[in-house]
């Protein structure tokens, strides 16, 4: 509301805008993590646990510490004693994880640690540590995690916690609706697949600084986190991010952060420690695998009068951010459709497998999964268009939550419906498919779709605050500082847009430093579809504050109102006298007549609560002897609000496919009946390449969102929502099997149609 | 250690390895040449690509003592000074780079490919970049920008 739509516009916003720091990429110049080399830099190595669960007896260290060149080894026995969460969200939360314990929780859990003056000696070192353990009974399940005879994984049993939500009556309205169908669905853990895997530069001075250089998505949170942890004021706890090579969310949670730092500080030399693709897919976190059991009540007429979902969330290990991701799923299924009666019961329990976390779409792909799949089987069971049936349940563009019968902003989640089956092509799409069924041969044509909801920050959870700092340089360039730690998303991207449109200057005459919590303001983190939401309406709240200042400046030079001049081309402009100065001599001016710098800093807080909507359509075709799909099309319908940064936002959601192509395709965490995952690398672990994907073709709304900066909603988590349901959906469509689980790998598929 | 010379980016470099070292070890951690990137360290995500002889190859697997007396060239020999390479002019504006981290493998391929073949299919530009993974663009930008390099190269725009 506060911004956008009523300043003139210096054309930025709504064009293609390159990533900001694409030349450094494009170069080989831009410095990740891993690509850091500080002098005197030793090398660190992680022991894994190869037992499910079991008690340390003893670790015997000397073997390693003899070696030449190893300079130290860390575990239980010389590591703080502090429980701690990983997770920023959850940073005051459930606190069950250490440095390193003397219990071990899962296959890949932590162990001990080495820093050796090369990666060579570190990898020799840990192999020379002896560890004695007890092995404890251990479970895998999350359904039997709460069965009396199944060992507890934490004190207090494997009970994490209960989420439970409720509108209207459910039970009231199953006794009076037409029909109850009943469905429950399994979706497996994913790996988030960062192609930069987790790593962690720690550096400790003779000062009693500690500086870690990691892949972190939310370096405040980290700060905290290691000051607790290390017991170091937060003066003397630097986090820095370089470049980000990707999150999805795994970056959020600390993994090699408190090791890297513990080797750092019993050395007194910088330590990098950076996961193998081996090391990072059993040991850092995932999507968390869940059991959703979803009970509807419908009328004949399509109408869903009740929805009633009980669902387990496995935590694995450790409490991570479990808590945030059970509470964030529940409240999406109260922000889409019109259903008056929804219950929702989360259950988070412990299990020993690696801990589940933050990923792209914070548990709403899989409780759509089940909303999704469940409304596919009703609507052929009640011979309704799926596309029909949604939209009959669907909130107009005035929804509100039915919890408090508050606002959700501009909802426009049934033009996605509707205006994306116009660009597949449904009816077409559905005659091939019926073509297809009647020829019945090998090959067979699914079309299938699915609608989701996402959030835009976390607005009524945390005060959702970003701090920006914007100076104007002596010739009228400017610098930003923010603690967003772009993943690639485009985040400082967007901020830079929006102050280059503010302050009318290009982007290239406006530097930033980013997710540095030395020199930038607190920023909660990069979760929760903050980006554009929070962050960059953050920057440009702040520009407006430094515009403001600009301008009076200008004033006091054309002797005019502040109402008749703008900024443009590096010019304040004034509308009435046609006068015009630069923004170099604004600066001077201000330096010279007032003694003053221009610049502003404050801290933006999001109180919007708004919904980002999206439908996916696809078309497949399933060999029935070998039992491959090949994805034939694709369309993604969005809404927004403002299409800020159409190429980036389109990137986005073509990456997102890729994802849900794998979620529902051919990825999924895969463990042996001892609890080791056996497809820890990407032969096994299959992500899709370029040969695999559809074309895809995107479409937007045509809408602004009162509450986003130039009426703008996030895209990023959004877009991963529905695909995995519209995908499992047409495959499903395809062989006429109603397929519970995913990934629908050939072998799942023939055994499906030999069961058929 | 064993004192090899290795011919990358057009300039000879003298240098000791042990015979077990990786190309991408070598040029990472010895050369700092750390545009090349390691994603998984077994040959299927592409993020270590470099070309040698003409073909891109994941540096991750080959021994820096078998690459003595071949061309290998990495993404830091693209660009001349500040005048980028047409194929890495076209990932920027075709929206082809997101975090970045693949980008230099996925150029090398691409490079690879429009070095031998400048009016590449759909299908070959697909091949080209099929053992180099990537987590953010699902690929169509990346494809794009090689369309869009490749005309630039053929001198159409």
């Amino acid at each position: 509301m506060l911004l956008g739509n009523q300043l003139e516009s210096n054309g930025k916003v709504g064009k293609n805008t390159p990533i900001r720091d694409a030349v450094a990429k494009v170069t080989g110049q831009a410095k990740y993590t891993g690509d850091l080399k500080l002098p005197r830099m030793l090398y660190g190595k992680m022991l894994f646990s190869p037992h499910a669960h079991a008690k340390i007896v003893n670790i015997d260290t000397s073997e390693a510490e003899a070696l030449p060149g190893v300079r130290a080894v860390v575990c239980y026995k010389n590591s703080p004693d502090v429980f701690f969460n990983s997770c920023g969200e959850d940073i005051d939360g459930i606190k069950n994880e250490k440095v390193f314990d003397d219990t071990v929780r899962f296959v890949g859990d932590k162990v001990a640690a080495v820093a050796a003056d090369t990666q060579a000696i570190a990898d020799k070192a840990v192999k020379l540590i002896k560890v004695e353990y007890e092995q404890l009974p251990f479970n895998l399940d999350p359904e039997k995690a709460l069965d009396e005879d199944t060992y507890p994984i934490h004190e207090g049993g494997n009970l994490m916690e209960v989420v439970e939500q409720n509108a209207g009556d459910c039970e009231a309205a199953f006794a009076k609706a037409d029909r109850v169908y009943e469905g429950k669905y399994i979706l497996p853990a994913i790996h988030h697949s960062a192609i930069e895997t987790h790593a962690a530069v720690a550096d400790y001075d003779a000062d009693g600084k500690l500086t870690v250089y990691s892949t972190s998505q939310d370096v405040f949170a980290h700060r905290i986190n290691l000051s607790r942890i290390f017991g170091i004021p937060q003066n003397k706890v630097r986090c820095v991010v370089t470049t980000l090579g990707g999150g999805f969310g795994g970056k959020i949670d600390m993994v090699c952060e408190p090791v890297a730092s513990l080797l750092a500080i019993k050395t007194g030399r910088p330590v990098k420690l950076q996961y193998t693709r081996g090391e990072d897919i059993p040991s850092s976190r995932t999507r968390h695998n869940m059991v959703v059991s979803l009970k509807m009540g419908v009328m004949n007429d399509g109408t869903i009068v009740a929805q009633d979902y009980n669902i387990i969330v496995n935590a694995g290990a450790y409490a991570s951010g479990t808590s945030s991701v059970t509470w964030a799923m529940c409240g999406k299924l109260f922000r889409i459709q019109k259903t008056p009666n929804i219950h929702f019961k989360g259950t988070a329990v412990y299990t020993n497998r690696v801990s589940g976390g933050a990923m792209r779409g914070f548990g709403s792909p899989q409780e759509f999964f089940a909303q999704q799949r469940l409304m596919n089987e009703i609507a052929k069971d009640l011979n309704l268009d799926i596309t029909e049936f949604n939209l009959k349940n669907l909130m107009d563009e005035d929804g509100k939550d039915p919890r408090w019968n508050s606002d959700l902003g501009s909802t426009c989640v049934k033009q996605c419906v509707s205006k994306g089956r116009e660009l597949f092509g449904w009816e077409e799409g559905l005659k091939e498919m019926e073509a297809s069924a009647a020829e019945n041969g090998r090959y067979r044509i699914g079309v299938g779709m699915a609608v989701a909801a996402h959030g835009n920050g976390v607005f009524g959870v945390h005060p959702d605050t970003t701090g920006v700092s914007i100076k104007m340089n002596e010739d009228g360039s400017a610098s930003f500082t923010t603690g967003v730690s772009d993943m690639g998303n485009g985040s400082v991207t967007a901020q830079t847009m929006f102050i280059a449109d503010i302050l009318g200057l290009p982007m290239d005459k406006i530097a930033v430093v980013q997710a540095d919590t030395e020199s930038t303001m607190f920023d909660l983190g990069n979760y929760s579809s903050r980006g554009t939401f929070v962050s960059a309406h953050a920057a440009a709240a702040v520009a407006q504050q430094v515009a403001d200042k600009l301008i009076a400046e200008a004033c006091e030079i054309f002797e005019e109102e502040a109402g008749d001049i703008y900024l443009e081309n590096e010019q304040a402009i004034s509308r009435k006298s046609g006068k015009s100065a630069s923004l170099m001599e604004l600066v001077s001016h201000a330096r010279h007549t007032h003694n003053k710098d221009v610049f502003a800093t404050d801290t933006f807080c999001s109180i919007g609560m708004a919904m980002s909507y999206g439908a996916h359509f696809v078309k497949v075709q399933v060999d029935t002897e070998t039992g491959e799909v090949k994805p034939l099309d694709y369309v993604a319908f969005h809404d927004v609000g403002t299409v800020v940064n159409p190429m980036n936002i389109e990137g986005q959601i073509e990456g997102a496919v890729q994802m849900g192509l794998g979620y529902a395709l051919s990825e999924g965490v895969e463990y042996d009946a001892k609890g080791k995952i056996t497809n820890a690398n990407f032969r096994r672990y299959r992500i899709f390449n370029s040969t695999q994907m559809p074309p895809i073709r995107i479409g937007f709304t045509e809408n602004s969102e009162p509450c986003g900066p130039y009426g703008a909603k996030s895209i990023g988590e959004c877009s991963t929502v529905p695909a995995v349901s519209a995908i499992t959906n047409a495959v499903s469509n395809a062989v006429g099997c109603d397929f519970h689980q995913v990934p629908l790998k050939p072998e799942v598929i023939k055994a499906a149609l030999a069961e058929k | 250690m064993e004192l090899i010379e290795l011919n990358i980016n057009g300039e000879n470099i003298e240098i000791p390895v042990e015979k077990n070292w990786t190309l991408l070890y070598v040029i990472r951690d010895v050369l700092d040449l750390t545009g090349a990137k390691c994603g998984c360290s077994t040959g299927d995500c592409g993020a270590c690509k470099v070309i040698i002889d003409g073909e891109a190859v994941n540096s991750c697997l080959v021994r820096a003592v078998n690459a003595v007396g071949k061309k290998i060239e990495t993404v830091e020999g693209l660009a001349k000074g500040t005048e980028l390479h047409p194929i890495q002019r076209a990932f920027i504006d075709c929206g082809a780079v997101q975090c970045g981290y693949c980008t230099p493998g996925m150029i090398m391929s691409a490079k690879a490919l429009l070095d031998k073949n400048l009016n590449p299919t759909d299908e070959e530009i697909k091949q080209a970049i099929s053992n180099n993974l990537c987590r953010c663009t699902g690929y169509v930008k990346i494809e794009d920008a090689i369309r869009q390099a490749a005309k630039v190269m053929r001198g159409e725009e």
